[in-house]
């Protein structure tokens, strides 16, 4: 089976899913994984290489912490090499985002105040796991519910720089440009233009939970417990007029349906990235 | 402006300490209180990490009921943060933390149940090392048995337990009444012996004997130096179980000075 991942919609594999694609291999292009949920040995690994015989598969780490000022964890990072060289990933991905500190593992995507400093810390930390990886690896935009006083770089151009710097790809979450738009008033489609088109290599999407706060306020909670919301999925139409078509996952992670409905929200992904945009068209002047 | 490093720290203390609020300090204002924003942080944070406990220690969680679970595991994760990103390895001090925390006082048999939990934890997700093939002693020469010391497979593990440990877990996870009621809650030390095979975990009873010799066994210790003068076939019989079980990764025979 040949690892690229083809830009069709892809599904986020969990394990109450892994029988159900073992014993029906349902028609969807490839597959993305929790890398630190393939650590160990056992079923899991077991199942995730039976099923990449027959699909491609994707490495999404959620452990690495690449925004942490203390640097990468050896121990970790070397998990993640010996992973990949028994799963052979199509991508590599990552997020910028923070969570490890003093040694403690915090559980949880944490944002990085978007300074100078973090830039540097970043970028050293990327070229760390792409020397070891030895690939090119996807930094992917966060979802984030508070800012720091001391930002002065906007997100997408943080995440510009990051990747003119290392040579790194972006993971472009549409869901996530969606709720940090709603969150912190940002506008979403000047964030898809500030992207360096040809350095997105995939995008996310997911469901969000709307919360309502003490003052009447609400937020956006990127909890991937539900369907795509609508005007997520008009984001994404955005995006691929912007990147073309590029490999969508689908990622649903809490209050897991049964495997149908992520199927059903990849068909629904293949239409929009079907649809005539603008980097075809550019192509087929040229 | 404070350094990424102090920042990090902060938000860090913040998330695993209640009451702590260094990290409010870096919040930009706007019109969501910096500490209702925080919060969601903090509540990701935990639902992450009791949830990861709650997967190693199903039988506990049952036993104990979840709103114990959670103060319990909140408790435990301000106290012991994990130390890795891979969180199938969190948690190996909570048995030792439960036996210590006072509401548990009354369950005098939860730490031993949660140690075998641990155990069965630690068996799950050992790495995919091939066994010892059955037959590999067969080419040895007559004299070399003695010499044999073996490498324990890295998903078999002996747990000393003093209460019924294996039987209750069985009977809370089997949601089975009846025979949780039927256990004798003695106290008796023995031991356990838990491996991962193709059809799952296995968890099973070793007497004092059997016991001894498995550890010295999986310790590396010379066939020649373990091998009792008496129930030598009872010796035997274990080891060719043990070879059978696939409990051994490797061996290797020790120089003839070695013994």
């Amino acid at each position: 089976m040949q690892g690229a991942i083809p830009a069709l919609p892809g599904i986020g594999l969990r394990f109450p899913h892994h029988r159900a694609v073992i014993a029906q291999r349902p028609r969807v292009a490839w597959f993305e994984v929790h890398s630190e949920n393939y650590v160990g040995g056992g079923a899991a690994i077991r199942d995730l290489e039976t099923i990449r015989r027959d699909y491609p598969v994707s490495l999404h780490g959620v452990g690495l912490s690449l925004g942490g000022a203390d640097g990468l964890d050896a121990a970790h990072l070397g998990r993640i090499v010996r992973l990949a060289e028994r799963i052979e990933p199509g991508l590599v991905s990552e997020h910028l985002s923070w969570s490890i500190s003093e040694g403690h593992y915090l559980g949880d995507l944490l944002p990085l105040p978007l300074t100078e400093e973090a830039l540097d810390v970043v970028c050293n930390n990327v070229d760390h796991f792409q020397e070891a990886m030895r690939c090119r690896i996807l930094l992917e935009n966060p979802s984030n519910y508070l800012q720091y006083r001391y930002s002065t770089v906007p997100e997408s151009e943080f995440l510009s720089t990051v990747a003119q710097r290392t040579g790194c790809g972006i993971l472009c979450d549409v869901n996530n440009i969606f709720v940090n738009a709603a969150n912190h008033g940002w506008d979403a489609q000047a964030y898809l233009d500030a992207l360096p088109p040809d350095d997105v290599k995939e995008l996310h999407l997911a469901g969000h939970a709307v919360k309502s706060l003490s003052n009447g306020a609400v937020i956006l909670i990127d909890d991937h417990g539900s369907q795509v919301d609508a005007a997520v999925w008009n984001l994404l139409g955005k995006a691929v007029q912007r990147f073309g078509p590029l490999p969508t996952l689908i990622e649903w992670d809490t209050n897991i349906p049964p495997l149908q409905a992520l199927l059903e929200q990849a068909n629904r992904a293949a239409v929009i990235l079907a649809q005539p945009h603008r980097a075809l068209a550019h192509a087929d002047i040229a | 402006m404070p350094t990424l490093r102090d920042i990090q720290r902060d938000v860090a203390r913040s998330l695993l300490m209640p009451g702590d609020g260094a990290a409010l300090a870096h919040i930009a204002d706007d019109v969501i209180d910096t500490a209702e924003r925080f919060d969601i942080y903090r509540n990701n944070v935990a639902i992450t990490l009791i949830g990861a406990l709650r997967l190693a220690y199903p039988a506990v969680d049952k036993l104990v009921g979840s709103d114990f679970f959670d103060g319990a595991a909140r408790a435990f994760v301000a106290r012991y943060p994990p130390r890795s990103a891979c969180l199938d390895d969190y948690g190996d001090e909570f048995p030792d933390f439960l036996a210590a925390f006072p509401a548990a006082a009354a369950l005098a048999y939860l730490a031993d149940v949660a140690r075998l939990e641990w155990t069965v934890n630690m068996a799950l997700h050992a790495p995919d090392t091939p066994a010892l093939r059955p037959d590999a002693l067969t080419d040895l020469a007559a004299g070399e048995h003695g010499r044999v010391r073996f490498v324990p497979h890295p998903s078999v593990r002996l747990l000393p337990v003093r209460h019924p440990a294996d039987a209750i877990w069985r009977a809370v996870l089997d949601g089975d009444a009846a025979a949780l009621g039927s256990i004798a809650m003695t106290i008796e030390p023995s031991w356990l012996i838990v491996q991962r095979q193709a059809s799952g975990i296995v968890v099973a009873r070793l007497d004092e004997d059997e016991a001894t010799w498995s550890n010295l066994l999986f310790s590396g210790a010379a066939l020649g130096e373990i091998m009792p003068d008496e129930e030598s076939a009872r010796f035997v019989a274990l080891l060719a179980d043990h070879l059978a079980g696939g409990r051994f990764a490797g061996f290797d025979v020790v120089s003839g000075d070695g013994v």
